[in-house]
């Protein structure tokens, strides 16, 4: 009986020292950006030994001598703009497909599934030559559009399914007291389905803050760049001087997208499953 | 008012499917369009119908490189997913494992590489880990009295180093679902199975895998889709513009992309983009036949 409560205490220690190893190999690359951010430039990159002497200096730079701000308050615009245009369009839709029975609606669903399955890259040069066409190259409208409907199909599935989830008779009852099919949907549907909009929206939101190709491709002008697209620039530039201000641009740009995704954490797995699609 | 109510979904439809069609349907009709025209650097407004050549110089002649791209990328999905699944497992196994009171903490920890950035994250293993002068990998090496190492500038290091970074990108994910599938798991099957007398791998084969194969078979799928896909870290890793590295691996998104934007190639361009959307719809619909035939 010993025996066996010793060697399950030494399982369990070496079980742990397995995964205290594991979390230190999963973080280390993080880490050693966040050391190579509050040290000063020279030292870090001297070679041999680590980092030195702890500084706030390269965040004072990125915000003071980069256009961090800028980049910054693009996009918010960017993906609070989109995610409003993504959820008001995806919201109605999605109803419209969770509440009535029209023909072709299965058709259309399946449909909408199929034309997720082309890799948004590749239309890269198709929107790039309409937008061109109408003069929507290097605005934020143009980004807006691409990034909503790009958006819009995973977001339709994923409402779709949560809508379907909620009793109908909920609904008739208030339809019985005279109310409209709109008024409906935003005072009884909408808080209802609140956790899958928070989650569908948090996802739009996200996806808007760490896309950088579009926002590269299509923003021709510096001064409308997002953080992606800026943190981009920084890191194709000239290297060696502009890296440690890099590492801090990437730790602020991250630390938003770190507290809304572990404030979310439980919903993500479901949130993302649900709707059975993904970019 | 009948007719008005037939009307009403299409009505609360519509804006969203305007923005689809804008976004999605236009580009994935115009892409066939161009797949049949010789659109290049040359004819830019000029082009004009080819028919299939684009596609026969893409499947037929060895030298377009798109042939050598799918096995790339049949390869890359590959070694992914099965390392990856691999992995997850015996990680998942180990969080579920009795006595076990940090599991939170791991949890926490683990999960960080899928709640950041995908760029930043890409950017920072290039500029923090993989750089060849100031790279934290060649500091241990040096440390270690070892020579430098060039981590992407051969095709098979920095296949290996995508792979690494793709592990660490995608692990996260992966070893939540299967811990979730774990926990929903009847512990009295394993009661049983001790009573038995059977050992860890029996246990893992005969009821373990069975119990959640089922339950991660979508998520599987999905992440082999996106592995699939997968272009950012390939192309951020070896190919941005202004600083190749040397490495020349090609999967077919990346073939795509670089015949459009480097060498505008648009007509083969396009003609590849079509057919990766075909093999692609073909995977889909093999894969929802399989998953419905097991839950049946």
């Amino acid at each position: 009986m010993r025996k066996r409560k010793i060697r399950q205490a030494l399982s369990l220690i070496s079980l742990n020292t397995v995964f205290l190893a594991l979390c230190f190999i999963t973080l280390v690359p993080v880490l050693y950006a966040f050391l190579l951010s509050v040290s000063d430039g020279s030292s870090a990159f001297a070679g041999g030994g680590g980092p030195r002497s702890f500084t706030l200096e390269n965040y004072r730079r990125i915000i003071t001598e980069e256009p961090f701000l800028l980049w910054l308050k693009n996009s918010v615009v960017l993906s609070l703009g989109t995610m409003v245009l993504a959820m008001g369009f995806a919201t109605t839709a999605s109803y419209a497909f969770s509440r009535y029975r029209f023909k072709g609606r299965m058709k259309i669903l399946f449909l909408l599934v199929l034309l997720n399955a082309f890799p948004q890259i590749l239309s890269m040069f198709a929107i790039f030559r309409l937008f061109k066409t109408f003069g929507l190259l290097d605005s934020n409208a143009g980004l807006m559009i691409v990034y909503a409907g790009s958006m819009c199909i995973f977001s339709i599935w994923n409402l779709k399914g949560y809508f379907d989830t909620i009793p109908m008779e909920i609904e008739e009852a208030s339809k019985i007291d005279g109310a409209s099919d709109f008024t409906m949907l935003v005072k009884i549907v909408l808080p209802l389905a609140r956790p899958a909009i928070i989650v569908t929206g948090v996802m739009v939101l996200i996806f808007v803050w760490n896309e950088y190709l579009f926002a590269t491709t299509f923003l021709l002008n510096g001064d409308k760049y997002t953080l992606a697209g800026g943190l981009y620039q920084l890191q194709a530039n000239d290297y060696s001087r502009s890296w440690s201000l890099f590492t801090a641009a990437a730790v602020l740009v991250s630390i938003p997208i770190l507290i809304i995704f572990f404030c979310i954490q439980k919903y993500m797995v479901s949130g993302l499953t649900a709707g059975g699609v993904k970019g | 008012m009948k007719n008005r109510k037939k009307a009403t979904p299409w009505l609360y439809s519509l804006p969203a499917f305007l923005l689809i069609g804008i976004v999605i349907v236009f580009p994935i009709l115009y892409t066939a369009y161009i797949s049949l025209t010789n659109m290049n650097l040359y004819h830019w407004n000029d082009f004009h119908l080819i028919g299939l050549e684009n596609y026969k110089r893409a499947l037929l002649k060895a030298d377009s490189g798109f042939l050598s791209a799918i096995g790339t990328t049949l390869l890359w999905t590959a070694v992914n997913m099965g390392v990856q699944l691999f992995l997850a497992y015996f990680i998942a196994l180990g969080l579920n494992a009795e006595g076990l009171k940090l599991k939170r903490v791991y949890k926490t920890l683990l999960m960080f590489p899928w709640a950041m950035p995908a760029y930043v994250s890409i950017l920072l293993w290039k500029v923090c880990m993989f750089n060849s002068e100031f790279g934290l990998l060649n500091k241990v090496v040096t440390a270690l009295g070892g020579t430098k190492l060039n981590y992407l500038s051969e095709n098979v290091p920095a296949f290996l180093a995508c792979t690494v970074l793709n592990l660490w990108m995608a692990l996260p994910f992966m070893i939540m679902m299967i811990d979730g599938a774990l926990q929903s798991i009847d512990a009295s099957l394993y009661e049983s199975a001790m009573m038995e007398g059977a050992g860890f791998w029996q246990k893992s084969i005969f009821i373990t895998l069975p119990c959640i194969r089922p339950i991660i078979a979508p998520s599987a799928i999905m992440t082999a889709f996106t592995t699939f896909k997968q272009f950012d870290i390939i192309y951020l890793l070896t190919k941005q513009k202004g600083s190749l590295t040397g490495a020349s691996i090609q999967t077919i998104i990346t073939y795509a992309h670089e015949n459009a934007f480097v060498s505008n190639n648009y007509g083969l361009s396009s003609a590849v983009s079509i057919l990766i959307f075909g093999i692609i719809i073909l995977f889909s619909v093999f894969t929802n036949r399989g998953l419905k035939e097991e839950n049946s």
